[in-house]
């Protein structure tokens, strides 16, 4: 089944990126080549030889609207400078202006070294007399041109967006998993202890009578209850970070029992099954540093729906085990099987 | 409802502690050698780690492309006339479809929805619920399984998935029971 999701998610990203690019190339929603009229103030000054001066953009919405047929309007004005080299004279907006789609898509290709949106000016007139702009006062009075600037084209811009995604988050998932190396050995050293003094079995002993019936392929004294009543612990507690350890744990020692290598058996799809329904009567800290005190209100349905839907987990994994397709997967039941099968 | 938090919060507090010192304390007075015992456990952090980074990335990838190709948007829009007979808000319907992908891009989702309908709104409230009430199912298997190296996961999905699908609606109708 992974194997149908993974693919399915990889083979359904590229099939709507290329059918939105593909879409916004037919309705040419960033105009590509098509200039964006707007006028060019000179709070300092407008001096051709200089290669770099200050300048506000001030863009007419309406003018914005009809060009790229949107209801969204940008900022009356923006400040950037205009900067003049041998390819010609360039329009750069200050980094970190907010601007409405399309030109916010616009701004991430088109933009400068110091992802500053930029645009080539194609029509400038340099201004020749100071003029009032319109309402302000004349002590504000600015140099004022028209101008037409026009972006780097933009095309297929999902295409682009889910390379980088999966460039992104490749490397997100390495920092993730080494970021546990540290609490994952602190936990680790510590059940080895437990193990090496027996708390491990006296643990055992205790949650026997309540886990047995969900993992009835355990043996009764296993470790591995051990490792999972203190993996259902943490979580309860909602102590992610220490939940994790055990649950691998338990996880290994589950592996002892398995007669196959990388089939998964019936008690680790029940405890995978336990950990995805999360069990936490304590609510996540990421949640209560984004509610606040919102969380009062909340902790009694999160209580009641995190019990409910734990139920409908472990009933979900005891029924599902008894399907015929998964019975025949078993390792348990057939171990002699599984070579053969791929 | 208050003091079940305080006794909750206050139990929590000393879990870890107690594993911490109550584990070594214990093992001293069986005689067992704590520090080279626990140096000895503390070994196969790095190796469970760097065992699980190529089933995370397996994971991870594919959810990020998927998420960043507009896909997702298109699913919501396409079951959202579903799921309106059965009461379920279309605008919480995201967060339920990323809760099982991505754990911060659903805390993410959270904070997005509190700017966009306000921090009392109810559905705020289910989503935050949601999120609370149920974990990141394919992080939890790729970690799980991957420091196992099982690759055949057979009903683990479909099982995560079920109790994905029930926390997401119950959520929704609890938090109208309570708030509605």
């Amino acid at each position: 089944m992974l194997n149908y999701i993974w693919a399915g998610l990889i083979v359904s990203s590229l099939l709507f990126a290329v059918g939105y690019d593909v879409r916004d190339m037919r309705l040419d929603r960033y105009r590509n080549g098509e200039p964006l009229p707007v006028e060019l103030a000179f709070p300092e000054g407008y001096d051709s030889a200089a290669r770099r001066v200050p300048v506000q953009v001030m863009i007419n919405g309406d003018e914005y609207g009809r060009l790229y047929g949107t209801e969204a309007r940008p900022q009356r004005r923006y400040f950037g400078y205009l900067s003049t080299s041998q390819e010609g004279a360039q329009v750069r907006f200050e980094a970190g202006s907010a601007f409405p789609e399309p030109l916010a898509t616009i701004a991430r290709i088109s933009k400068s070294n110091e992802d500053e949106l930029q645009g080539t000016l194609v029509t400038f007139t340099a201004p020749e007399s100071l003029q009032s702009s319109p309402g302000s006062s004349a002590s504000e009075a600015l140099l004022v041109a028209p101008a037409t600037v026009r972006f780097e084209p933009v095309r297929f811009v999902k295409i682009t967006a889910i390379s980088a995604a999966a460039i992104e988050f490749a490397q997100t998932a390495a920092e993730i998993a080494l970021s546990l190396v540290g609490v994952m050995s602190l936990f680790l050293g510590m059940l080895k202890i437990g193990e090496a003094s027996g708390v491990i079995f006296a643990l055992v002993k205790l949650v026997r009578p309540i886990l047995r019936p969900l993992f009835p392929e355990v043996p009764a004294d296993h470790p591995a209850l051990g490792m999972i009543a203190l993996n259902i612990t943490a979580n309860v507690f909602g102590l992610g970070n220490a939940a994790t350890p055990f649950g691998i744990k338990a996880m290994e020692e589950l592996q002892k029992l398995n007669p196959s290598d990388d089939t998964a058996t019936n008690p680790m799809v029940m405890l995978l099954a336990i950990n995805t329904a999360s069990i936490q009567l304590v609510p996540p800290v990421l949640l209560l540093a984004l509610m606040g005190l919102q969380i009062n209100q909340l902790i009694f349905p999160i209580i009641i729906t995190t019990s409910l839907s734990l139920l409908v987990a472990i009933v979900a994994a005891k029924l599902y085990a008894k399907l015929p397709s998964v019975r025949a997967s078993d390792p348990n039941r057939n171990p002699s099987g599984f070579a053969s099968t791929p | 409802m208050n003091a079940l938090r305080e006794v909750l919060a206050l139990l929590s507090v000393f879990v870890v502690p107690a594993i911490l010192v109550g584990f070594p304390l214990y093992g001293l007075f069986r005689r067992v050698p704590v520090y080279e015992t626990f140096v000895e456990g503390a070994k196969d952090g790095f190796n469970v780690a760097v065992r699980i980074i190529p089933y995370l990335v397996a994971i991870l990838f594919a959810i990020a492309m998927f998420r960043a190709s507009g896909a997702m948007d298109f699913l919501v829009d396409v079951l959202n006339p579903v799921l309106r007979p059965l009461g379920f808000p279309g605008e919480v319907l995201p967060m339920a479809i990323i809760r099982p992908l991505t754990g911060s891009g659903s805390a993410g989702l959270v904070v997005d929805m509190i700017s966009r309908y306000g921090e009392d709104s109810i559905l705020v409230k289910m989503a935050a619920v949601m999120f609370g009430s149920s974990e990141t199912t394919f992080y939890v298997i790729a970690v799980y399984f991957g420091a196992i190296n099982i690759k055949r996961t057979r009903h683990a999905i479909s099982a995560g998935l079920t109790a994905d699908i029930a926390a997401a609606l119950l959520a929704v109708w609890i938090v109208r029971l309570f708030y509605g």
